[in-house]
């Protein structure tokens, strides 16, 4: 067991000397999920500083002054959050952990929970205590075997340790945690459907207002933050606001793991400060796409995708230029498309995806992108499409927008308007020939 | 005459098991734990019967129908019996570009069965997935609870013949990052330690 990584341990950032890397430094090592590894390495210092020497209160103004945004995806600041729970009245009040990570092109929270779970408690305690709730729930997808059982084992090592439980780290502070195993459903992500799976419903959204905050998970006052966010605030926490502040661009501070996957030479999870570039993720740390490139979604498959340009390679990669650029930072996942896959058949690849993962509570999502969307793709591929079934397309994607529950329609339909935008010229090539513009069709290597 | 058959309770012999389940939760929260206890059956029986519904609805204080309705939500619950080793191939665009559409074909050449399917010894059954979160390190295949990742032609044809023996290997972790140790590490071969492999 070593504990320094090498140049073999296969994974982030920690190999370009320009960046610290922070959240994952634990990620990669073996046994680095241990009690003993993590308080060996400095861990629970800074939720025992939070304890100790703050008041809820303090906390809270550390994490606004730091500008911490939501890592979830939607970017919402995360003090700002805290303090919309309401004043303490003796109910109950609870924070969840979304850790369903199920956006395609994300992977982040993942190696965090399989990797140094003592890290995620630890930013929980923290969150915990600021908002003045004694119980918080880990909502994990259920795909991710190891990691709750990492988790599960973590938990219980803590509470035997007495980090969690009545007197958390010899405090006068309750927090307990409960790990929840979802069970495979995209819309699991979405806070409102997140709050039903939790209470044992179907997980179908909830309508909004009221927020968490107001009526949560059982009624109760709720916050419900991403993985990624709790570890955020470990380090904020122990470094203080204005390291954090100090990293980024202007509306977005601090570091972020951006993913990146498809057909690039190393696939993986990397920790920049916000605002580096997609070129610099792309080429200096991925190592460049394998072969030539075409376009790439910034954060996850429901991002609109951009074409392979100058002027979006080297964008930076922070909420407010993406929000403006009329795409979005998303969860930070960016997937680069080889030239050689057909766009229709790679959207179609997305399409299939809410389409199955849509819940069908409402007509738009379960209509439009769930049942006729799909259809049009399998139309266009059995080389039937015509100009007129684009049109169609183009007209059903843009009046979905903004009508559906949930946003699970529009992440569909934005990345398929974008498509349009960029590439109709393989849409209509497809429908004018029969057969698409690009036909390779075997992507297994070795 | 119709004979009946009376089939025990799961979680009559379980009643440790199913106090720490219960326990998770406030008891206000008592239907949360549908989820656990329904990972619980379907893990020991590989499928949820209706028998196990009512039992379940029973115990966190819901209708049978009601739990169906949650059962049948997600994608990990079964009702009919998967395989012995349920081969779920992650089938969204990261993976789809490392060559799980063309591991989907391989597998069902390979078992002869599709999407679905359990093969006629009921060791093999196959599901096409979506994203499992494996987007750095695809293609995919998650073996019951354990991924196999980087799953090239070779590995493919290693993790079928070990399981075909009921050989669990020990998956080589691949992840994300940096790669370079890919070339390095074999395919082990080793039998999964007793509890490693347990899971609920």
């Amino acid at each position: 067991m070593s504990d320094v990584a090498d140049a073999t341990t296969p994974i982030t950032s920690r190999h370009d000397p320009r960046y610290e890397v922070v959240m994952y430094r634990h990620v990669g090592i073996d046994g680095a999920w241990t009690l003993d590894y993590y308080r060996g390495h400095g861990g629970y210092a800074s939720a025992r500083k939070a304890l100790t020497t703050m008041t809820p209160a303090q906390v809270i103004d550390e994490v606004k002054a730091s500008k911490l945004r939501g890592r979830g995806g939607a970017g919402f600041p995360t003090g700002v959050k805290w303090s919309f729970m309401p004043p303490v009245d003796g109910r109950q009040r609870l924070l969840v952990v979304n850790a369903d990570e199920s956006e395609p092109g994300s992977f982040k929270d993942r190696y965090i929970m399989e990797d140094d779970p003592h890290q995620l408690i630890e930013g929980i305690i923290i969150g915990c205590y600021a908002i003045q709730a004694t119980k918080a729930f880990i909502y994990i997808r259920g795909e991710y075997g190891l990691g709750y059982r990492r988790l599960v084992q973590a938990v219980e090592e803590a509470r035997a340790a007495g980090i969690l439980g009545k007197n958390a780290l010899g405090s006068d502070v309750e927090v307990d945690i409960t790990v929840h195993r979802g069970a495979g459903a995209y819309i699991c992500g979405e806070e409102t459907a997140l709050m039903n799976s939790l209470e044992g419903l179907r997980g179908n959204p909830r309508l909004k207002p009221p927020f968490p905050a107001q009526a949560g998970v059982y009624g109760l006052p709720t916050t419900i933050n991403n993985v990624t966010t709790m570890t955020s605030v470990v380090h904020i926490i122990e470094r203080g606001a204005d390291w954090f502040a100090s990293m980024g661009t202007e509306d977005s501070k601090g570091t972020k793991l951006y993913q990146i996957s498809g057909t690039v030479v190393r696939p993986g999870v990397y920790e920049l400060p916000m605002g580096a570039t997609f070129r610099e993720l792309i080429y200096d740390l991925a190592g460049g796409p394998k072969g030539e490139a075409k376009g790439f979604f910034p954060g996850g498959s429901s991002t609109p995708p951009f074409p392979w340009r100058d002027e979006f390679l080297d964008m930076p990669m922070d909420y407010g230029t993406l929000a403006n650029s009329g795409s979005m930072l998303g969860t930070g996942g960016v997937i680069v498309i080889p030239k050689e896959k057909d766009i229709v058949d790679a959207m179609y690849n997305v399409v299939r995806f809410y389409a199955h993962e849509s819940c069908g509570k409402c007509t738009p999502c379960r209509e439009g992108i769930s049942t006729w969307l799909p259809k049009m793709y399998q139309k266009l591929l059995a080389g039937l499409g015509t100009r007129e079934d684009l049109d169609l397309m183009e007209d059903m994607v843009r009046n979905t927008r903004g009508t559906a529950f949930c946003p699970l329609a529009d992440a569909c339909a934005m990345p398929v308007q974008a498509s349009f935008k960029w590439f109709r010229d393989e849409y209509e090539y497809l429908v004018d020939h029969g057969t698409p513009m690009y036909t390779k069709n075997d992507w297994w290597e070795a | 005459m119709v004979e009946l058959e009376t089939v025990p309770p799961f979680f009559a012999d379980k009643q440790e098991l199913l106090d720490e389940i219960l326990g998770r939760y406030p008891e206000y929260g008592r239907r949360s734990a549908v989820m656990p206890l329904l990972r619980e059956v379907q893990h020991a029986e590989r499928y949820v019967s209706e028998a196990r519904l009512a039992e379940i609805g029973e115990i966190v204080g819901m209708h049978a129908t009601e739990v169906k309705g949650v059962m049948s939500f997600y994608s990990e619950y079964h009702g009919e019996p998967v395989g012995t080793y349920h081969l779920q191939v992650c089938s969204t665009l990261s993976c789809s570009l490392a060559g799980s559409d063309e591991l989907y074909d391989y597998l069902v050449e390979k078992l002869g069965i599709v999407n679905g399917e359990v093969d006629a010894e009921g060791r093999f059954s196959l599901q096409k997935v979506e994203c499992l979160g494996s987007c750095g390190s695809g293609p995919v295949i998650q073996v019951n609870d354990t991924y196999y990742e980087r799953v090239s032609r070779s590995r493919c044809d290693a993790l079928i013949e070990a399981l075909s023996r009921d050989e669990v290997p020990e998956p080589w972790r691949a992840r994300g990052g940096d790669n370079e140790g890919a070339d390095k590490a074999d395919f082990l071969m080793h039998t999964v330690a007793a509890g490693e492999g347990e899971t609920r």
